[in-house]
């Protein structure tokens, strides 16, 4: 049996997200869900911010989507594809539902207005999800490593702890029922890479893009902990320090 | 009053039924956790046979049914539009 073109790269990459993955933003949320520590505040905060991101995946799937030709890659990529396009969307709702049925929210609509499910252009999140969309020009296997095997595998990493640490039934399995479909995600991911990177151009190009994609995440990851933790982020201590700075002078 | 639910054996999960009753924020039809993310009807929030807006979307024969006696409401019966509007009556 000959061996898969981008077998090295897919264990690389795999390598490099676990690596990352070992300590996240989102470590101070498990170790306060961990001590009790996480009001039912905090928990909104979590679940609303990550039902935006979710939210997201339409407008980022959207536009990969129109970057699939006709017959440029097998039928089983696309229908992966479609697979995953679904279970985000199943992850969507779980949020939404969570949100609703907590009595957080009276209706959808509210998650809109709400400052934690508003979309913003200057923020972490919206960064992320626009370095996602920009993949949308290359090819659907390189956009597949930089997600796949980049941004969900830290994505699984956090989450399982998170999961553990919560007391909350319901709340607990928001995040185990999504375990399946992560893995899912990531098992397609090295698939695809395995399969289908062959090119060098295409090589280096993955291991930018997953990159960059990680690099985001951990943005959009230490976001959502000032966030939920309601902690002063760099952006805010930034003009507080400007305004003293100017006082002074 | 009879209530409604869905038969796994003939839904194809296209969620169609969601984004109904979703967009009436009456939000009886929930992704379940366990058994993992099946769509599910809550009885104590859906309104049927008051409200049958989701019916009319489901393209799976026979995938909602009334739950007490198993008769299929896909496509809707003619008697399940008069029981709605009797509820919009009053």
């Amino acid at each position: 049996m000959t061996e898969l073109p981008g077998k090295a790269l897919a264990r690389e990459l795999i390598e490099q997200s676990r690596e990352a993955a070992q300590h996240t933003p989102m470590d101070p949320i498990i170790e306060a869900a961990r001590e009790k520590r996480l009001d039912d505040g905090a928990a909104f905060r979590l679940i609303c911010r990550l039902w935006a991101m979710e939210r997201l995946f339409y407008y980022i799937y959207g536009g990969w989507g129109q970057g699939l030709e006709l017959n440029d890659f097998p039928p089983g990529v696309k229908y992966l594809f479609a697979r995953q396009i679904m279970d985000e969307s199943t992850h969507e709702m779980l949020y939404m539902d969570t949100m609703l049925r907590k009595g957080w929210l009276d209706k959808q609509r509210d998650a809109f207005d709400h400052p934690c499910g508003r979309f913003a252009i200057n923020c972490s999140l919206s960064s992320y999800a626009y370095t996602l969309r920009y993949f949308a020009s290359y090819r659907h296997s390189v956009r597949v490593a930089a997600l796949n095997l980049g941004p969900k595998i830290v994505e699984m990493a956090w989450m399982e702890p998170l999961a553990d640490a919560l007391d909350d039934p319901a709340l607990k399995a928001v995040f185990s029922s999504q375990f399946v479909e992560n893995r899912s995600h990531i098992n397609m991911g090295r698939r695809i890479v395995e399969e289908q990177v062959s090119t060098p151009f295409d090589t280096e190009l993955c291991r930018r893009v997953c990159a960059s994609a990680r690099k985001d995440y951990a943005k959009f990851l230490g976001e959502l902990a000032n966030l939920v933790l309601q902690r002063e982020t760099r952006a805010d201590a930034g003009q507080v320090r400007g305004l003293f700075q100017r006082v002074i002078e | 009053m009879p209530t409604l639910k869905i038969d796994h054996e003939f839904c194809t999960e296209c969620r169609m039924c969601y984004v109904a009753c979703r967009e009436l924020n009456l939000n009886a039809v929930y992704v379940a956790a366990e058994p993992l993310h099946r769509i599910e009807i809550d009885p104590a929030r859906c309104l049927f046979p008051g409200c049958t807006a989701c019916l009319p979307y489901c393209p799976a024969p026979g995938s909602m049914v009334e739950a007490e006696t198993g008769r299929s409401m896909v496509p809707p019966p003619p008697d399940v539009h008069r029981w709605s509007l009797k509820g919009r009556m009053r």
